[in-house]
């Protein structure tokens, strides 16, 4: 199997050939994300928020609010024509010379509902907006997955993608951010539209939330994810992909706040971190790898890393499925 | 219900709509500025607790954070010179070369509701500028350095250095952040170590006293 059939056995809940590595399973696309959602390189995104470029990413300028109310936020939220964002042409571009045959194409929806409300008023604003005033940050929500609606269904015609990854940090370290009930009675209705207009048109969703949010993962199972990303340790990883083989695949696995993805970490921490992932979560077969390596200049998925090349040949040596 | 066992409710339930109008009733019903603020100390307390045990989440502590500093807004004329509940002035700030400031705003509010005057130096803070605040603020009994990626923990590590280097022998030095452990804190030196903020208020009391 090549890695496309193997990921598709996979997805259909069959036991696969080997365990996957998204650095060599996905092309990954973010262009359409950057007209529709975040700009890549920071800057004004298409809501007037500011995104400030880090070496981890970008992220919405720190106290820089669009309003502080959330009943307020129909006077300050004005949702662009998606017709004019350029996602036909970053797809275009994105697509040059990709043997679809051999990988799959997953494009990145990043800034989901709750972090498109955190970019324009802050976490603790939406935060206590969620339990202050419920009904305005449904209204918002409802609006704002229209719009993500329109955006998939641009991401769909344009890219053909095999997998949608949907981007929203519900979570810290340590639990979730708000309550699953605040959750499932706030967020979550719009959440599902959001996953059934993907799914409805024969994509895989792709969920990701990082931190420790477990106490809904049963949520996005049965909202209809098959994949969830970026499964952070602190979760139970072994009991949720027990209980999900055939459902759900858990991508993830790597201590992303452990030595092998310190700054200055060396490439024995990371061929340690590498065959730990192996051999804890390779039996489940449903599984795929996400490591998490930073160096000096950034996240090496995007920037590069000389120990990658030791870490995917660790990989590939280890007996994973046995 | 007294007045005063009616403002520590308002708090932990987060009504700040409420609260001013029952901390002036516990007023005028012959309640002491320092007595009131001690109640709503000790509701943020019970708060912090809850949070620490996932009874609560960061949803509910803001709120009844905001209440409690609603409170003692209509505390703060009557108290003016009145240190009794002061556990000092703690300067807060994540590290340099990160931005995050959720986990240090709601450490910032819990170690306030404890009791602390705050200074707030924000996001990407050199680690000078720890020992500058600490120098340039009144009665500064405790620093608050928060880190969010692993990226930023060596900036962690020189901010307790440069702290520890500094001669501030008063001050003591709490750390945190999702990378963060408690023996990482240990290894750069760290006075304290906190997992979240309801034990960071529990954390910066006990290092004070």
């Amino acid at each position: 199997m090549n890695q496309r059939e193997n990921f598709f056995a996979m997805i259909e809940g069959k036991k696969p050939e080997f365990i996957p590595n998204i650095m060599e399973l996905y092309k990954i696309c973010v262009g359409g994300a950057d007209c529709a959602d975040q700009p890549t390189m920071g800057g004004i995104d298409v809501f007037g928020v500011n995104w400030i470029l880090t070496k981890e990413g970008e992220m919405p300028e720190p106290n820089k609010f669009l309003f502080d109310d959330i009943a307020d936020w129909k006077e300050y939220v004005s949702f662009p024509d998606v017709n004019t964002l350029g996602i036909e042409q970053a797809a275009k571009m994105e697509l040059e010379g990709v043997n679809r045959d051999e990988v799959i194409i997953n494009v990145y929806s990043p800034t989901g509902l709750f972090e498109r409300l955190a970019a324009f008023m802050g976490f603790e604003n939406t935060l206590c907006s969620l339990v202050e005033d419920p009904d305005s940050c449904r209204e918002f929500f409802e609006a704002f997955a229209d719009y993500k609606i329109a955006c998939m269904n641009r991401f769909i015609d344009a890219y053909q993608p095999d997998v949608i990854t949907y981007l929203d940090d519900l979570a810290t370290a340590n639990g979730l951010f708000m309550s699953p009930k605040v959750y499932r009675e706030v967020i979550k209705p719009a959440h599902q539209r959001i996953v059934e207009a993907v799914t409805s048109r024969g994509v895989i969703f792709c969920q990701h939330t990082c931190g420790k949010c477990e106490k809904i993962i049963e949520d996005y199972v049965e909202m209809g994810a098959k994949i969830w990303s970026s499964a952070q340790i602190s979760n139970d990883l072994e009991g949720i992909m027990k209980k999900y083989q055939g459902q759900l695949i858990v991508e993830g696995g790597w201590d992303s706040s452990g030595p092998a993805s310190y700054i200055g970490a060396s490439t024995e921490e990371v061929v340690t971190e590498t065959i730990r992932c192996a051999k804890q979560y390779g039996k489940y077969g449903n599984f795929i790898l996400f490591p998490t390596l930073l160096n000096e200049n950034g996240n090496s998925l995007f920037v590069g890393d000389s120990r990658l090349g030791s870490m995917i040949e660790a990989w590939h040596r280890v007996e994973k499925l046995a | 219900m007294s007045k005063i066992t009616e403002v520590k409710e308002l708090v932990e339930a987060g009504k700040s709509k409420k609260i001013g109008a029952a901390v002036q009733e516990a007023l005028d019903a012959g309640g002491q500025p320092a007595e009131i603020l001690q109640a709503m100390v000790d509701s943020m307390s019970v708060v912090g607790d809850k949070f620490s045990a996932g009874e609560i989440f960061v949803p509910e502590m803001l709120i009844a954070a905001k209440a409690m500093s609603k409170g003692v807004d209509v505390l703060r004329p009557l108290m003016t010179g009145d240190n009794a509940a002061s556990l000092g002035t703690c300067v807060i700030g994540t590290v340099a070369g990160d931005l995050h400031d959720i986990g240090k705003n709601l450490v910032s509010m819990m170690i306030e509701s404890a009791g602390f005057t705050m200074v707030d130096l924000g996001v990407d803070v050199p680690a000078k500028k720890f020992v500058e605040a600490a120098r340039e603020n009144d009665n500064v009994t405790l620093i608050a350095c928060s880190g969010l990626l692993t990226t930023t923990m060596p900036a962690l590590k020189e901010a307790v250095a440069t702290i520890k280097a500094s001669g501030l022998s008063d001050c003591k030095v709490i750390v945190g952040g999702a990378p963060v452990t408690p023996e990482f804190a240990a290894e750069i030196g760290a006075d304290g170590y906190a997992a979240d903020a309801g034990s960071a208020a529990v954390k910066a009391k006990e290092l004070v006293k």
